[in-house]
Protein backbone atom coordinates (compact mmCIF):
# COMPACT_ATOMS: atom_id res chain seq x y z
CA UNK A 1 0.00 0.00 0.00
CA UNK A 2 2.64 2.47 0.86
CA UNK A 3 4.17 2.19 -2.32
CA UNK A 4 1.42 2.36 -4.30
CA UNK A 5 0.64 5.90 -2.20
CA UNK A 6 4.42 6.82 -2.68
CA UNK A 7 4.38 6.68 -6.22
CA UNK A 8 0.70 8.41 -6.60
CA UNK A 9 2.34 11.35 -4.56
CA UNK A 10 5.38 11.57 -7.31
CA UNK A 11 3.38 12.44 -9.97
CA UNK A 12 1.49 15.66 -9.52
CA UNK A 13 -0.50 15.99 -12.10
CA UNK A 14 -2.17 12.63 -11.48
CA UNK A 15 -2.58 13.36 -8.02
CA UNK A 16 -4.00 16.71 -8.87
CA UNK A 17 -6.33 15.25 -10.85
CA UNK A 18 -7.64 12.59 -8.19
CA UNK A 19 -8.16 15.16 -5.54
CA UNK A 20 -10.04 17.23 -7.81
CA UNK A 21 -12.33 14.01 -9.02
CA UNK A 22 -12.83 12.82 -5.49
CA UNK A 23 -13.28 16.81 -4.31
CA UNK A 24 -15.89 17.24 -6.98
CA UNK A 25 -18.00 13.93 -5.73
CA UNK A 26 -18.51 15.87 -2.75
CA UNK A 27 -19.54 19.24 -4.87
CA UNK A 28 -21.81 16.79 -7.03
CA UNK A 29 -24.02 15.31 -3.93
CA UNK A 30 -24.79 18.99 -2.46
CA UNK A 31 -25.24 20.78 -5.77
CA UNK A 32 -26.83 18.70 -8.45
CA UNK A 33 -30.61 17.94 -6.08
CA UNK A 34 -30.74 21.63 -6.20
CA UNK A 35 -30.85 22.13 -10.14
CA UNK A 36 -34.29 19.62 -9.57
CA UNK A 37 -35.83 21.63 -6.71
CA UNK A 38 -38.74 22.84 -9.12
CA UNK A 39 -39.62 18.61 -9.35
CA UNK A 40 -39.02 18.58 -5.25
CA UNK A 41 -41.12 20.87 -4.53
CA UNK A 42 -45.23 19.81 -4.77
CA UNK A 43 -47.31 21.28 -7.38
CA UNK A 44 -50.39 23.10 -4.59
CA UNK A 45 -53.10 25.49 -4.55
CA UNK A 46 -53.41 28.05 -2.81
CA UNK A 47 -49.38 29.44 -1.98
CA UNK A 48 -48.66 32.94 -2.53
CA UNK A 49 -46.38 35.12 -1.75
CA UNK A 50 -46.13 37.03 1.87
CA UNK A 51 -48.15 39.95 2.00
CA UNK A 52 -45.84 42.98 2.93
CA UNK A 53 -47.27 42.80 6.49
CA UNK A 54 -46.94 39.10 7.33
CA UNK A 55 -43.29 39.56 5.24
CA UNK A 56 -42.29 42.41 7.82
CA UNK A 57 -43.55 39.94 11.01
CA UNK A 58 -41.48 37.12 9.17
CA UNK A 59 -38.62 39.64 9.57
CA UNK A 60 -39.48 40.38 13.36
CA UNK A 61 -39.58 36.67 13.82
CA UNK A 62 -35.64 36.20 12.56
CA UNK A 63 -35.05 39.16 14.23
CA UNK A 64 -36.17 38.38 17.73
CA UNK A 65 -34.17 34.68 17.12
CA UNK A 66 -38.06 32.87 17.21
CA UNK A 67 -36.25 29.80 15.11
CA UNK A 68 -34.41 29.00 18.19
CA UNK A 69 -36.78 27.92 19.84
CA UNK A 70 -39.57 27.19 17.95
CA UNK A 71 -39.56 24.69 14.58
CA UNK A 72 -41.68 25.10 11.59
CA UNK A 73 -41.55 21.55 10.09
CA UNK A 74 -44.25 19.12 10.89
CA UNK A 75 -42.06 16.15 10.50
CA UNK A 76 -43.78 12.45 8.65
CA UNK A 77 -43.99 11.06 12.03
CA UNK A 78 -47.27 10.19 13.59
CA UNK A 79 -47.01 12.04 16.78
CA UNK A 80 -46.28 14.98 15.20
CA UNK A 81 -49.18 14.89 12.73
CA UNK A 82 -50.97 13.40 15.27
CA UNK A 83 -50.26 16.63 17.45
CA UNK A 84 -49.67 19.28 14.98
CA UNK A 85 -51.64 18.45 11.48
CA UNK A 86 -50.18 17.45 8.11
CA UNK A 87 -46.87 17.23 7.47
CA UNK A 88 -44.99 20.11 6.30
CA UNK A 89 -44.78 20.59 2.47
CA UNK A 90 -41.61 21.36 0.53
CA UNK A 91 -43.91 23.93 -1.36
CA UNK A 92 -45.39 25.36 2.18
CA UNK A 93 -42.02 26.74 2.19
CA UNK A 94 -40.76 27.79 -1.35
CA UNK A 95 -41.25 31.65 -0.73
CA UNK A 96 -39.14 31.52 2.74
CA UNK A 97 -35.72 32.63 2.28
CA UNK A 98 -34.45 31.87 4.17
CA UNK A 99 -36.82 28.77 5.58
CA UNK A 100 -37.80 28.61 9.37
CA UNK A 101 -38.03 24.90 9.74
CA UNK A 102 -35.40 25.06 12.71
CA UNK A 103 -34.05 21.84 14.61
CA UNK A 104 -35.21 22.79 17.82
CA UNK A 105 -38.48 22.62 19.98
CA UNK A 106 -38.28 24.40 23.35
CA UNK A 107 -41.71 25.62 22.59
CA UNK A 108 -44.29 23.96 20.07
CA UNK A 109 -43.97 23.79 16.56
CA UNK A 110 -45.05 26.56 14.77
CA UNK A 111 -46.20 25.66 10.97
CA UNK A 112 -49.92 25.23 11.37
CA UNK A 113 -50.20 27.58 13.85
CA UNK A 114 -51.89 30.39 11.92
CA UNK A 115 -55.97 30.36 13.03
CA UNK A 116 -55.66 28.02 16.09
CA UNK A 117 -55.59 31.22 18.46
CA UNK A 118 -56.85 34.98 18.73
CA UNK A 119 -55.13 37.71 17.65
CA UNK A 120 -55.79 38.95 21.10
CA UNK A 121 -54.53 35.38 22.52
CA UNK A 122 -51.42 36.20 20.81
CA UNK A 123 -51.01 39.52 21.76
CA UNK A 124 -51.56 38.54 25.01
CA UNK A 125 -48.96 35.79 25.04
CA UNK A 126 -45.83 37.46 23.29
CA UNK A 127 -46.43 40.56 25.79
CA UNK A 128 -46.06 38.22 28.84
CA UNK A 129 -46.39 34.79 27.93
CA UNK A 130 -46.99 33.42 31.75
CA UNK A 131 -49.47 35.48 32.36
CA UNK A 132 -51.95 32.98 29.73
CA UNK A 133 -49.54 30.07 29.84
CA UNK A 134 -48.51 29.05 33.56
CA UNK A 135 -45.00 27.65 33.49
CA UNK A 136 -43.92 28.65 30.12
CA UNK A 137 -40.07 29.45 29.53
CA UNK A 138 -41.01 31.98 26.91
CA UNK A 139 -39.78 35.78 26.77
CA UNK A 140 -41.81 38.53 26.64
CA UNK A 141 -41.43 40.53 24.08
CA UNK A 142 -43.72 43.96 25.34
CA UNK A 143 -41.78 46.25 23.28
CA UNK A 144 -43.37 45.06 19.89
CA UNK A 145 -46.69 46.79 20.66
CA UNK A 146 -44.94 50.05 21.12
CA UNK A 147 -42.59 50.03 18.17
CA UNK A 148 -44.70 51.48 15.32
CA UNK A 149 -43.64 49.29 12.38
CA UNK A 150 -41.33 50.84 9.84
CA UNK A 151 -43.18 50.48 6.59
CA UNK A 152 -40.68 52.42 4.32
CA UNK A 153 -38.24 49.96 3.59
CA UNK A 154 -41.10 47.20 2.52
CA UNK A 155 -40.79 47.95 -1.29
CA UNK A 156 -37.23 47.03 -0.70
CA UNK A 157 -38.00 44.35 1.26
CA UNK A 158 -39.96 42.51 -1.58
CA UNK A 159 -37.72 43.38 -3.98
CA UNK A 160 -34.87 41.21 -2.16
CA UNK A 161 -37.42 38.32 -1.71
CA UNK A 162 -38.09 38.69 -5.69
CA UNK A 163 -34.19 38.58 -6.77
CA UNK A 164 -34.12 34.94 -4.71
CA UNK A 165 -37.17 33.91 -6.77
CA UNK A 166 -40.03 34.92 -4.73
CA UNK A 167 -42.63 35.86 -7.51
CA UNK A 168 -43.87 39.33 -6.50
CA UNK A 169 -45.05 41.62 -9.63
CA UNK A 170 -44.04 45.17 -9.92
CA UNK A 171 -47.61 46.35 -8.98
CA UNK A 172 -47.09 44.66 -5.57
CA UNK A 173 -43.94 45.71 -4.93
CA UNK A 174 -44.55 49.45 -5.61
CA UNK A 175 -47.56 49.34 -2.63
CA UNK A 176 -45.96 47.57 -0.21
CA UNK A 177 -46.22 50.23 2.05
CA UNK A 178 -49.41 51.39 1.69
CA UNK A 179 -50.51 47.65 1.65
CA UNK A 180 -48.83 46.76 4.76
CA UNK A 181 -51.18 49.51 6.86
CA UNK A 182 -54.20 48.62 4.79
CA UNK A 183 -53.77 45.09 6.18
CA UNK A 184 -53.68 45.87 9.69
CA UNK A 185 -56.75 48.58 9.18
CA UNK A 186 -60.01 47.22 8.15
CA UNK A 187 -61.18 50.44 8.56
CA UNK A 188 -59.33 51.41 5.79
CA UNK A 189 -61.81 50.14 3.13
CA UNK A 190 -58.64 48.57 0.71
CA UNK A 191 -60.05 44.78 1.34
CA UNK A 192 -61.07 44.53 -2.53
CA UNK A 193 -57.49 46.06 -3.56
CA UNK A 194 -55.41 43.44 -1.07
CA UNK A 195 -57.60 40.28 -1.96
CA UNK A 196 -56.75 41.81 -5.80
CA UNK A 197 -53.43 41.81 -5.38
CA UNK A 198 -53.00 39.09 -2.64
CA UNK A 199 -55.65 36.56 -2.78
CA UNK A 200 -58.75 35.63 -1.16
CA UNK A 201 -56.96 34.07 1.98
CA UNK A 202 -55.79 37.07 3.87
CA UNK A 203 -56.60 38.40 7.40
CA UNK A 204 -56.99 42.41 7.59
CA UNK A 205 -57.71 42.61 10.92
CA UNK A 206 -55.99 45.48 13.37
CA UNK A 207 -53.91 42.09 14.71
CA UNK A 208 -52.61 44.39 17.99
CA UNK A 209 -56.12 45.65 19.62
CA UNK A 210 -54.80 49.58 18.78
CA UNK A 211 -56.66 50.82 15.95
CA UNK A 212 -54.70 53.30 15.37
CA UNK A 213 -51.66 52.41 14.58
CA UNK A 214 -49.10 49.69 12.57
CA UNK A 215 -46.85 48.14 15.48
CA UNK A 216 -44.16 45.39 15.01
CA UNK A 217 -46.78 43.20 16.62
CA UNK A 218 -49.39 43.89 13.83
CA UNK A 219 -46.58 42.32 11.73
CA UNK A 220 -46.01 39.41 13.62
CA UNK A 221 -49.31 38.69 14.91
CA UNK A 222 -50.43 39.24 10.93
CA UNK A 223 -47.41 36.39 9.95
CA UNK A 224 -48.46 33.79 13.26
CA UNK A 225 -51.86 33.95 11.81
CA UNK A 226 -50.72 32.53 8.09
CA UNK A 227 -48.42 30.10 8.81
CA UNK A 228 -49.67 26.77 7.62
CA UNK A 229 -53.12 27.84 6.47
CA UNK A 230 -52.73 28.77 2.56
CA UNK A 231 -52.18 25.23 0.73
CA UNK A 232 -55.72 23.94 0.13
CA UNK A 233 -55.53 19.86 1.53
CA UNK A 234 -58.51 19.02 -0.70
CA UNK A 235 -57.08 19.55 -4.26
CA UNK A 236 -53.30 18.01 -3.16
CA UNK A 237 -52.34 15.37 -5.46
CA UNK A 238 -52.13 12.32 -2.73
CA UNK A 239 -48.96 11.06 -5.56
CA UNK A 240 -47.76 14.32 -5.08
CA UNK A 241 -47.81 14.56 -2.06
CA UNK A 242 -46.25 10.87 -1.07
CA UNK A 243 -43.09 11.82 -2.22
CA UNK B 1 14.73 7.47 -0.68
CA UNK B 2 13.54 3.82 0.37
CA UNK B 3 11.77 3.12 3.03
CA UNK B 4 13.88 1.20 5.78
CA UNK B 5 13.61 -0.12 9.22
CA UNK B 6 14.04 2.07 11.74
CA UNK B 7 16.74 0.93 14.84
CA UNK B 8 14.71 2.13 17.72
CA UNK B 9 11.64 0.92 17.52
CA UNK B 10 12.12 -1.46 14.43
CA UNK B 11 9.05 -0.58 12.29
CA UNK B 12 9.45 0.52 8.81
CA UNK B 13 9.86 4.41 8.36
CA UNK B 14 8.08 6.62 5.26
CA UNK B 15 11.60 6.85 3.39
CA UNK B 16 11.39 10.78 3.96
CA UNK B 17 14.09 12.51 5.44
CA UNK B 18 14.13 16.13 6.45
CA UNK B 19 17.72 17.17 8.11
CA UNK B 20 18.34 14.00 9.37
CA UNK B 21 15.23 13.42 10.66
CA UNK B 22 12.68 10.72 9.83
CA UNK B 23 9.15 9.28 9.94
CA UNK B 24 7.34 6.21 11.45
CA UNK B 25 5.20 4.68 8.75
CA UNK B 26 2.33 4.15 10.94
CA UNK B 27 -0.66 3.29 9.10
CA UNK B 28 -4.05 3.67 10.04
CA UNK B 29 -5.02 0.75 12.47
CA UNK B 30 -6.46 -2.20 10.05
CA UNK B 31 -9.78 -2.39 12.00
CA UNK B 32 -10.58 1.61 11.43
CA UNK B 33 -9.77 1.21 7.66
CA UNK B 34 -11.84 -2.00 7.55
CA UNK B 35 -14.83 0.31 9.31
CA UNK B 36 -14.41 2.90 6.58
CA UNK B 37 -14.73 0.26 3.35
CA UNK B 38 -17.89 -1.19 5.30
CA UNK B 39 -19.37 2.19 5.47
CA UNK B 40 -18.51 2.49 1.87
CA UNK B 41 -20.04 -0.83 1.09
CA UNK B 42 -23.15 -0.03 3.22
CA UNK B 43 -23.50 3.47 1.70
CA UNK B 44 -23.71 1.70 -1.71
CA UNK B 45 -26.37 -1.38 -0.32
CA UNK B 46 -28.52 1.44 1.01
CA UNK B 47 -28.42 3.43 -2.35
CA UNK B 48 -30.00 0.47 -3.63
CA UNK B 49 -32.32 -0.17 -1.26
CA UNK B 50 -34.15 3.22 -0.22
CA UNK B 51 -34.65 6.45 -2.37
CA UNK B 52 -31.18 8.22 -2.97
CA UNK B 53 -30.58 10.84 -5.46
CA UNK B 54 -32.87 13.51 -7.96
CA UNK B 55 -32.96 13.08 -11.50
CA UNK B 56 -34.68 15.70 -13.65
CA UNK B 57 -38.41 14.56 -13.43
CA UNK B 58 -37.97 11.63 -10.63
CA UNK B 59 -35.27 10.04 -8.77
CA UNK B 60 -34.24 7.01 -7.94
CA UNK B 61 -37.14 5.25 -5.65
CA UNK B 62 -34.70 1.97 -3.94
CA UNK B 63 -35.88 -1.65 -4.25
CA UNK B 64 -37.98 -1.66 -1.41
CA UNK B 65 -39.68 1.34 -2.85
CA UNK B 66 -39.72 3.38 1.04
CA UNK B 67 -41.02 6.78 1.43
CA UNK B 68 -41.77 8.43 4.86
CA UNK B 69 -44.81 10.19 3.99
CA UNK B 70 -46.53 6.83 2.73
CA UNK B 71 -45.49 5.23 5.43
CA UNK B 72 -46.40 8.20 8.16
CA UNK B 73 -49.85 8.73 6.04
CA UNK B 74 -50.67 5.06 6.55
CA UNK B 75 -49.68 4.93 10.37
CA UNK B 76 -52.03 7.87 11.07
CA UNK B 77 -54.75 6.07 9.00
CA UNK B 78 -54.10 3.39 11.36
CA UNK B 79 -54.36 5.30 14.53
CA UNK B 80 -57.67 7.18 13.12
CA UNK B 81 -59.30 3.63 12.55
CA UNK B 82 -58.55 2.55 16.02
CA UNK B 83 -59.53 6.05 17.03
CA UNK B 84 -63.07 5.62 15.43
CA UNK B 85 -63.47 2.14 16.90
CA UNK B 86 -62.88 3.34 20.30
CA UNK B 87 -64.92 6.57 19.97
CA UNK B 88 -67.30 5.50 17.88
CA UNK B 89 -70.31 6.75 20.12
CA UNK B 90 -69.25 9.94 19.04
CA UNK B 91 -69.80 9.88 15.58
CA UNK B 92 -72.96 7.98 15.53
CA UNK B 93 -75.33 9.97 18.08
CA UNK B 94 -76.19 13.63 18.05
CA UNK B 95 -74.70 16.14 20.84
CA UNK B 96 -77.95 15.96 22.69
CA UNK B 97 -78.44 12.50 22.70
CA UNK B 98 -74.70 12.11 23.99
CA UNK B 99 -75.41 14.42 26.74
CA UNK B 100 -78.35 12.19 28.41
CA UNK B 101 -75.51 9.33 28.51
CA UNK B 102 -74.83 8.94 32.22
CA UNK B 103 -71.19 7.38 32.34
CA UNK B 104 -69.66 8.50 29.29
CA UNK B 105 -67.85 11.27 31.44
CA UNK B 106 -66.60 8.39 33.67
CA UNK B 107 -65.44 6.73 30.37
CA UNK B 108 -64.07 9.25 28.16
CA UNK B 109 -63.17 12.13 30.06
CA UNK B 110 -59.39 11.70 30.92
CA UNK B 111 -58.86 10.88 27.13
CA UNK B 112 -61.06 14.16 25.92
CA UNK B 113 -58.55 15.99 29.12
CA UNK B 114 -55.94 15.76 26.56
CA UNK B 115 -57.94 17.05 23.32
CA UNK B 116 -58.86 19.96 25.45
CA UNK B 117 -55.71 20.58 26.79
CA UNK B 118 -53.81 20.57 23.42
CA UNK B 119 -56.21 22.95 21.68
CA UNK B 120 -58.49 25.03 24.71
CA UNK B 121 -56.26 25.74 27.47
CA UNK B 122 -54.22 27.79 25.79
CA UNK B 123 -56.92 30.69 26.03
CA UNK B 124 -59.76 28.89 28.78
CA UNK B 125 -57.09 27.86 31.10
CA UNK B 126 -56.48 24.17 31.97
CA UNK B 127 -59.32 24.06 34.53
CA UNK B 128 -61.56 25.99 32.20
CA UNK B 129 -61.68 28.49 34.89
CA UNK B 130 -60.67 30.94 32.07
CA UNK B 131 -58.27 33.91 32.77
CA UNK B 132 -58.10 37.90 31.82
CA UNK B 133 -59.99 38.40 28.46
CA UNK B 134 -60.72 34.71 27.86
CA UNK B 135 -64.34 33.58 29.57
CA UNK B 136 -64.82 30.85 32.48
CA UNK B 137 -66.37 27.89 30.80
CA UNK B 138 -66.37 26.09 34.20
CA UNK B 139 -69.55 28.23 35.94
CA UNK B 140 -73.34 28.28 35.18
CA UNK B 141 -73.20 31.15 33.03
CA UNK B 142 -73.55 31.21 29.67
CA UNK B 143 -72.73 34.06 27.01
CA UNK B 144 -74.96 32.13 24.56
CA UNK B 145 -76.84 28.99 25.48
CA UNK B 146 -75.32 26.17 27.77
CA UNK B 147 -77.63 23.54 25.03
CA UNK B 148 -75.39 21.09 23.59
CA UNK B 149 -76.57 22.23 20.01
CA UNK B 150 -74.84 25.53 20.77
CA UNK B 151 -72.13 24.92 22.35
CA UNK B 152 -71.15 22.57 19.49
CA UNK B 153 -72.27 25.30 17.05
CA UNK B 154 -69.78 28.24 18.77
CA UNK B 155 -67.15 25.37 18.62
CA UNK B 156 -67.49 24.68 15.10
CA UNK B 157 -67.48 27.98 14.02
CA UNK B 158 -66.05 30.35 16.84
CA UNK B 159 -67.29 33.87 17.88
CA UNK B 160 -65.94 36.95 15.89
CA UNK B 161 -64.31 34.22 13.62
CA UNK B 162 -63.59 34.07 9.96
CA UNK B 163 -66.07 31.00 9.62
CA UNK B 164 -69.62 32.27 7.76
CA UNK B 165 -72.05 31.06 10.11
CA UNK B 166 -69.61 32.53 13.36
CA UNK B 167 -71.15 34.14 16.46
CA UNK B 168 -71.02 37.35 15.94
CA UNK B 169 -70.92 40.10 19.17
CA UNK B 170 -69.43 43.11 19.46
CA UNK B 171 -69.66 45.66 22.81
CA UNK B 172 -69.88 48.91 20.90
CA UNK B 173 -66.82 51.10 21.93
CA UNK B 174 -69.35 54.45 23.09
CA UNK B 175 -66.26 56.25 24.52
CA UNK B 176 -64.22 56.47 21.14
CA UNK B 177 -67.00 56.45 18.61
CA UNK B 178 -68.82 59.12 20.32
CA UNK B 179 -71.81 57.47 21.49
CA UNK B 180 -71.48 58.10 25.42
CA UNK B 181 -69.85 61.37 26.71
CA UNK B 182 -67.15 61.12 29.46
CA UNK B 183 -69.33 61.58 32.11
CA UNK B 184 -72.31 59.47 31.07
CA UNK B 185 -69.30 56.93 31.08
CA UNK B 186 -68.59 57.79 34.26
CA UNK B 187 -72.14 57.24 35.62
CA UNK B 188 -72.98 53.65 33.94
CA UNK B 189 -69.62 52.71 35.15
CA UNK B 190 -70.58 53.23 38.51
CA UNK B 191 -73.96 51.91 37.93
CA UNK B 192 -72.53 48.69 36.89
CA UNK B 193 -70.28 48.41 40.14
CA UNK B 194 -73.54 48.44 41.93
CA UNK B 195 -74.74 46.04 39.92
CA UNK B 196 -72.31 43.61 41.61
CA UNK B 197 -72.05 45.12 44.63
CA UNK B 198 -69.01 46.61 44.04
CA UNK B 199 -68.23 49.81 45.84
CA UNK B 200 -69.74 52.42 43.87
CA UNK B 201 -70.58 56.19 44.10
CA UNK B 202 -74.38 55.92 44.92
CA UNK B 203 -75.09 59.19 43.33
CA UNK B 204 -73.11 58.90 40.20
CA UNK B 205 -74.99 55.31 40.14
CA UNK B 206 -78.39 56.43 40.42
CA UNK B 207 -77.93 58.72 36.87
CA UNK B 208 -75.92 55.84 35.63
CA UNK B 209 -79.37 54.13 35.41
CA UNK B 210 -80.44 55.60 32.82
CA UNK B 211 -77.64 56.00 31.01
CA UNK B 212 -77.80 51.74 31.34
CA UNK B 213 -81.29 51.76 30.31
CA UNK B 214 -80.66 53.36 27.43
CA UNK B 215 -77.48 52.37 25.96
CA UNK B 216 -76.94 48.82 27.50
CA UNK B 217 -80.19 47.24 28.55
CA UNK B 218 -80.98 46.07 25.10
CA UNK B 219 -77.95 43.95 25.13
CA UNK B 220 -77.56 42.41 28.86
CA UNK B 221 -81.03 42.96 30.27
CA UNK B 222 -82.58 45.16 32.32
CA UNK B 223 -81.68 44.24 35.34
CA UNK B 224 -78.22 43.67 33.78
CA UNK B 225 -78.15 39.55 34.63
CA UNK B 226 -77.60 39.18 30.84
CA UNK B 227 -78.64 35.48 29.66
CA UNK B 228 -80.29 36.57 26.38
CA UNK B 229 -78.02 34.43 23.96
CA UNK B 230 -76.68 37.35 22.28
CA UNK B 231 -72.67 37.06 24.08
CA UNK B 232 -73.47 39.71 26.10
CA UNK B 233 -72.20 38.51 29.46
CA UNK B 234 -74.26 39.14 32.94
CA UNK B 235 -72.52 41.95 35.13
CA UNK B 236 -74.33 41.28 38.03
CA UNK B 237 -72.87 37.86 39.43
CA UNK B 238 -69.65 39.64 39.96
CA UNK B 239 -67.39 37.45 37.49
CA UNK B 240 -65.71 39.58 34.70
CA UNK B 241 -64.10 38.49 31.58
CA UNK B 242 -62.18 41.51 31.02
CA UNK B 243 -61.82 43.14 34.62
CA UNK B 244 -64.40 44.13 36.95
CA UNK B 245 -62.48 47.02 38.37
CA UNK B 246 -63.98 51.01 37.61
CA UNK B 247 -60.22 50.97 35.34
CA UNK B 248 -61.13 48.09 33.30
CA UNK B 249 -64.30 48.95 33.05
CA UNK B 250 -63.97 52.32 31.54
CA UNK B 251 -61.39 50.53 29.18
CA UNK B 252 -64.65 48.50 28.04
CA UNK B 253 -66.74 51.38 27.56
CA UNK B 254 -64.09 53.78 26.02
CA UNK B 255 -63.12 51.13 23.17
CA UNK B 256 -64.92 47.91 23.27
CA UNK B 257 -64.55 44.83 23.18
CA UNK B 258 -64.85 41.90 20.75
CA UNK B 259 -63.45 38.78 21.73
CA UNK B 260 -62.59 36.52 19.24
CA UNK B 261 -62.70 32.35 19.25
CA UNK B 262 -61.26 30.88 16.21
CA UNK B 263 -63.85 28.04 14.98
CA UNK B 264 -62.70 24.61 14.68
CA UNK B 265 -64.47 22.73 11.81
CA UNK B 266 -61.68 22.97 9.69
CA UNK B 267 -59.05 21.90 12.56
CA UNK B 268 -60.75 19.16 14.44
CA UNK B 269 -63.00 16.12 13.20
CA UNK B 270 -67.30 16.08 14.05
CA UNK B 271 -66.49 13.81 16.25
CA UNK B 272 -63.91 15.72 18.49
CA UNK B 273 -65.87 18.83 18.20
CA UNK B 274 -68.73 16.93 19.89
CA UNK B 275 -66.08 15.53 22.81
CA UNK B 276 -65.09 18.79 23.61
CA UNK B 277 -69.19 20.31 23.57
CA UNK B 278 -69.45 17.58 25.97
CA UNK B 279 -66.26 18.42 28.26
CA UNK B 280 -67.24 21.81 28.40
CA UNK B 281 -70.98 20.84 29.82
CA UNK B 282 -69.70 18.36 32.55
CA UNK B 283 -67.39 21.07 33.54
CA UNK B 284 -70.55 23.54 33.82
CA UNK B 285 -72.57 20.78 35.47
CA UNK B 286 -70.12 20.04 38.25
CA UNK B 287 -70.57 24.16 39.28
CA UNK B 288 -74.09 23.97 39.98
CA UNK B 289 -75.39 23.18 43.24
Amino acid sequence: MGTRHQKLERHSIAFTLVILCVASLGGLFEIAPLFTIENTVEKVDGMRPYTPLELAGRDIYVREGCYACHSQMIRTLKSDVDRYGHYSLAAESMYDHPHQWGSKRTGPDLARVGGKYSDAWHVAHLRSPREVVAGSVMPGYRFLSDQRLNTDILPASLRANQRVGVPYSAEQIEHASEDARWQADPEAGFEDVLTGRYGDKINIRDFDGQPTRVTEMDALVAYLQVLGTLVDFATLDAEDAAR
Amino acid sequence: MTSEIDQASGQPTTGHEWDGIRELDTPVPRSMSLCMWVSIAASAVLWVLYPAFPFINDYTRGVLGYSSRTTVTQKVNQGNAARQAAFRIFADKTVTELAQIPDLKHRFGEAIGVLYRDNCSACHGRDLAGQANFPNLADAHWLWSGTPDDIELTLQHGINHSSEDTRYAEMPAFGRDGMLEKDEIAQAVEYVLSLSGSDHDTGLAEIGAGVFADSCAACHGDAGTGGLGNGAPSLADGAWIYGGSRDALHETLRHGRAGVMPGWANRLSPEEIRMLTLYVLWAGQDDKP
